[in-house]
């Protein structure tokens, strides 16, 4: 016989109204007594009877001792077997109950496996993104080292690199990354590859060996030493076929030789970059002493015991001296340490909490929708109820017993969920913009289905708690005299009002917020990006270092190139620049205007751009004042250079800038070098739509200092403007063009410049699209729960109606009168919820652009919708009524 | 087989005897003893130290079942009843005590 079942047979019975001491001692009492009789029988008296009884019995002491140790292992044991019992009666029973109430069971799982299903999916992105983290030996002691400017995060430069991994006591370890693109010749077609060049002591930051070979080594980070390079197992598997002699072998990259050592596990991925082979930094003297071109990034790993906040605090003290002893080149900089997740994912981190709080409300109003269906059915069950109330079934069974059936509701959801969920997240990676790190890795594996079921216990617990305890607490003669009917309830029911102003709030909160996030993301779109996207190409082109060594070279093979555009039919206007809109390079220098002392608040950190002469034209910058660049601006003449309009309110506010001077860039004390202002351009959203204004700055490149080449790696982004609105059909001709000028001088990531806009506004518009969707997920919900009470709230007073009908009222009265009393709630919940939404929305305020987070419209417009959903879910069942109420009144 | 060690071979003669005992008829622990005294003309007086463990450790098991009802007396009583299992139980331990007066009696017994 199985061992669950052995007790069986003792259900029901009483078996611990005392407590197991009691009952032994009870028992023993007992057996004294009747060995007491037994020897009275014999002749004694009572008094000797009694003693010899004692005597006989033994020491009752030791007895009750071994008794009662037995007494309770038996007395546990039962409750054990008693428990497993009941649990498996109960849920046998919720089965059974369930599968007779067809429709209700069908909506409450599809209403909890909608709201599981879209929590557990947008968990599992979280857990993927953001909170898995990154591959290291130690993950939590690596992170990621960077100057502070202008209290944003910034790049270090390698000058300041050296001296912070000098002095720095922090850290067992830094290592500098630089981010580069390499032609890769080897055998067949060359390609463009990205890759970066990094400090040996990054692979020991990181604590990952190679999975084939080994990594780079102290001594090859040195300058002339350094033709290493170690392969990512993408790049491996892609191009070399996963053949291990690779090793050894010889491929050049930006037509230099280097020699393969190593291919790192495809895990590795320092700051989720993709970058498919590291070469060393090997920076030399000259870079060495740079402090002032910001643009290096750093990990380091953590001396175990050290916190961020002191490591922190150790590289803003180096900062500090840095800026004492090198004012010029960290001007306003301080020191930080921060994750490498906060740089990496950025507001990225923010924006998908912000999506799992709101499918959180979405999922809460779930919650509310079935416990009011649990209410409901509580209610229609009362006098079964009843009669096991009657018959001695105690409370807390019965609480236990309904709890249990709202588990398996929710753990059936759950199972409903799970799949939901993973076809939501099939769907997100599919339609997600580009850009989203480790989003590819998102899975449903056992680990979030753990949290789906949980979630689901949680939920059965919110939902079913109050409805059972409810239901539990009838008085049982009432329920049976009125035969069920007058359970209903009462007519003003508390809970379910509480209820309805609750999702009522939280449905105004997730809409208010999404459509906060609408209104950002239309009036970014709407914004006005400063050249004209439409009917422009771009596209990008390196020069080789070894084959352009020389600058007039580059500007020379620049020039033709540009010509070569233009003399190409259908291209109206061409141009190069060293940073394009959206677009990758571009670095910052100070400016200074002449004459004024170069202390910190005077010089203004301004982006470079170098543009050929028809840049402007070819992109549709305005030009504000004075003239553009033009054939005539070469090396050799006055230096001359271009400003936004931000520039100019910067360094010369309320005054006219052109014919005015200002130094950068290059140049001493003896000789500056100075370059004068011929035109003022308008400010360009650089960033992409909804970025801030910076201030830039434009050189021609005939007249680009020499070292300028080596800060943007001779890389150019070219524009061109053809007649119609589709610069696409350009593309062919910039081939041309490049091929005939250089064959050897590669041309990618061309696309047309809606394309970049849109790129770079994907993240946002998708982001809005979910929030949309949720919200109007949660609107529904909370229509269908309001239209749930108040259909209830009608079919309490049915009779009362019907009376009312019949004694004279109108139909239009006694409408009315449901129809404010199903209101009320609705009402209660706006304000309650126009203050939730208020409070939590200052959460979004950052990811917000040209609304502010009390944004009345939107407020307005959602309070209005929800008034306007409630009256139709208020108005519908009110109207029924009218019709069946008559017969119920006369039914009596 | 015979039991393994002095304690095991005492319980289980004791189980066996209190299961036999109940298959007369449900029985509160005294007149459990008292019918062991009376049947083996006092030769197997069960200490009570030894009974009302073996009666809980056989009731934890599920060989026997308990409810407190009304003795001859009039005093509330814990009555003990023989389950299905326990007469299976039963069964078995006399089947193996059988076998072992089998094995031995041509042995101790004979001259």
């Amino acid at each position: 016989m199985p061992r669950i079942g052995r007790h069986r047979h003792q259900l029901g019975s009483p078996l611990w109204e005392a407590g197991a001491p009691d009952e032994v001692r009870a028992e023993l009492d007992f057996h004294l007594e009747m060995l007491t009789r037994e020897f009275e029988a014999r002749g004694m008296s009572r008094d000797q009877a009694r003693a010899e009884a004692v005597r006989r019995f033994g020491d009752p002491a030791r007895i009750s001792a071994t008794s009662l140790t037995s007494a309770r292992e038996r007395d546990s044991a039962m409750r054990r077997s008693h428990y497993i019992i009941d649990l498996s009666q109960d849920i046998r029973f919720a089965f059974r109950q369930l599968a007779r109430a067809r429709a209700f069971t069908v909506i409450v799982l599809l209403t909890l496996g909608i709201g599981i299903g879209a929590t557990t999916a947008i968990y599992s992105v979280l857990l993927a993104v953001v909170l898995r983290a990154i591959p290291a030996a130690h993950p939590e002691r690596v992170v990621y080292v960077a100057e502070r400017y202008q209290g944003q995060t910034s790049n270090m430069s390698i000058g300041n690199f050296v001296d912070v991994e000098r002095q720095a006591t922090s850290f067992d370890g830094l290592g500098a990354i630089v981010y580069r693109s390499f032609n890769l010749a080897e055998g067949e077609a060359p390609e463009r590859v990205f890759g970066a060049a990094v400090s040996a002591s990054l692979f020991k930051v990181l604590g990952i060996p190679a999975a084939l070979g080994r990594t780079i080594a102290n001594d090859e980070d040195v300058p002339g030493n350094d033709d290493v390079v170690v392969l990512s197992d993408g790049l491996w598997t892609r191009r070399f076929g996963r053949d291990p002699a690779v090793l050894g072998r010889t491929i050049r990259l930006n037509t230099r030789p280097y020699r393969v050592i190593g291919v790192m596990p495809p895990l590795f991925n320092p700051t989720i970059s993709d970058e498919q082979l590291w070469v060393p930094a090997a920076f030399t003297t000259t870079q060495r002493a740079q402090h002032d071109e910001h643009y290096i990034d750093v990990l380091g790993l953590l001396k175990p015991g050290v916190s961020r906040q002191q490591a922190a605090a150790d590289v803003d003290r180096i900062m500090v001296d840095l800026v004492a002893r090198y004012p010029n080149a960290n001007i306003d900089r301080r020191g930080t340490v921060t994750s490498i997740a906060d740089v990496v994912l950025g507001n990225l981190q923010q924006r998908l909490f912000v999506l799992f709080g709101a499918v959180l409300l979405v999922l809460l109003i779930a919650c509310a929708n079935v416990s009011n269906l649990l209410l409901a059915r509580g209610a229609s069950r009362a006098k079964e109820l009843a009669i096991r109330t009657a018959v001695g079934a105690e409370r807390g069974r019965l609480v236990r017993q309904l709890l249990v059936e709202t588990g398996v509701l929710a753990v059936a959801s759950a199972a409903l969920g799970i799949p939901m969920a993973a076809a939501v997240v099939k769907v997100i990676v599919a339609r997600a913009p580009t850009g989203i790190p480790r989003l590819t890795e998102t899975t449903i594996d056992g680990g979030v289905a753990a949290f789906a079921i949980v979630l689901a216990v949680l939920c059965s617990v919110i939902a079913g708690l109050i409805p059972a305890l409810r239901a539990s607490r009838r008085d049982p003669q009432q329920d049976l005299r009125d035969g069920g009917r007058g359970a209903m309830g009462t007519v003003r029911d508390r809970v379910r009002s509480v209820l309805v102003i609750g999702e009522v709030a939280l449905a105004l909160t997730l809409l208010i917020g999404a459509s906060l996030l609408i209104r950002s993301a239309v009036a970014m779109e709407r914004s006005e990006p400063g050249f004209d996207p439409q009917g422009a190409l771009i596209g990008r082109i390196s020069l080789p270092e070894a084959a352009y060594r020389e600058p007039t070279r580059v500007v020379q093979t620049l020039e033709r190139i540009v010509d070569a555009l233009t003399a190409q039919p259908g291209i109206v206007a061409a141009g190069a620049t060293s940073q394009a809109p959206m677009g990758p390079g571009g670095g910052s220098n100070g400016l200074l205007a002449e004459g004024r002392a170069p202390t910190p608040a005077n010089i203004v950190d301004t982006r470079l751009r170098m543009i050929s002469p028809g840049y402007l034209q070819a992109m549709r910058i305005p030009l504000r004042r004075g003239r553009a660049f033009t054939d005539r601006d070469v090396s050799g003449t006055e230096r001359v250079a271009i400003i936004s309009e931000e520039t100019a309110r910067r360094l010369w506010p309320g005054e006219d800038p052109v014919g005015k001077r200002l130094q950068c860039c290059e140049g001493s004390e003896a000789d500056p070098r100075n370059k004068t202002v011929v035109g003022v351009v308008g400010d360009v959203r650089s960033s992409g739509l909804g970025s801030p204004i910076v201030p830039e700055f434009y050189l021609p490149i005939a007249q680009a200092p020499d070292v300028a080449w080596d800060w943007i790696q001779r890389s150019m982004t070219l524009v061109v403007r053809g007649k119609g609105s589709d610069g696409s059909a350009l593309a062919g001709a910039m081939r041309t063009a490049v091929h005939a000028v250089d064959a050897t001088v590669p041309l990618d990531r061309v696309t047309t410049m809606n394309q970049a806009m849109a790129t770079s506004v994907a993240p946002a518009r998708f982001n809005t699209l979910l929030l949309t969707t949720l919200g109007a997920i949660g609107l529904v919900l909370a229509a269908l729960g309001i239209y749930g009470v108040v259909s209830y709230f009608v079919s309490v007073r049915l009779h009362e109606i019907g009376v009312r009908l019949m004694l004279g009222a109108t139909g239009r009265q006694v409408v009315r009168l449901l129809v404010v009393q199903g209101l009320r709630p609705v009402v209660i919940g706006l304000m309650v919820g126009l203050v939730g939404a208020a409070v939590s929305t200052r959460a979004l305020a950052s990811s917000l652009f040209g609304v502010s987070s009390l944004d009345v419209p939107s407020y307005a417009g959602v309070t209005l919708l929800l008034l306007a959903v409630g009256l139709l879910a208020t108005v519908i069942p009110a109207r029924r009524a009218l019709r069946v109420a008559p017969r119920s009144a006369l039914g009596g | 087989m015979p039991p393994a060690n002095a304690k095991d071979a005492l319980h289980g003669t004791l189980d066996a005897l209190i299961l036999k005992t109940l298959t007369w008829g449900p029985r509160h622990g005294y007149a459990i003893s008292r019918w062991l005294r009376d049947t083996s003309s006092d030769a197997i007086q069960v200490e009570e130290g030894s009974l009302y463990p073996a009666l809980y450790r056989l009731e934890k098991v599920g060989w026997i079942k308990a409810e407190w009802g009304v003795s001859e007396i009039g005093r509330k009583a814990r009555i003990y009843r023989l389950t299905p299992a326990g007469r299976r139980q039963l069964r078995a331990e006399v089947a193996r005590f059988a076998a072992f007066i089998d094995a031995v009696q041509p042995i101790l017994l004979s001259e």
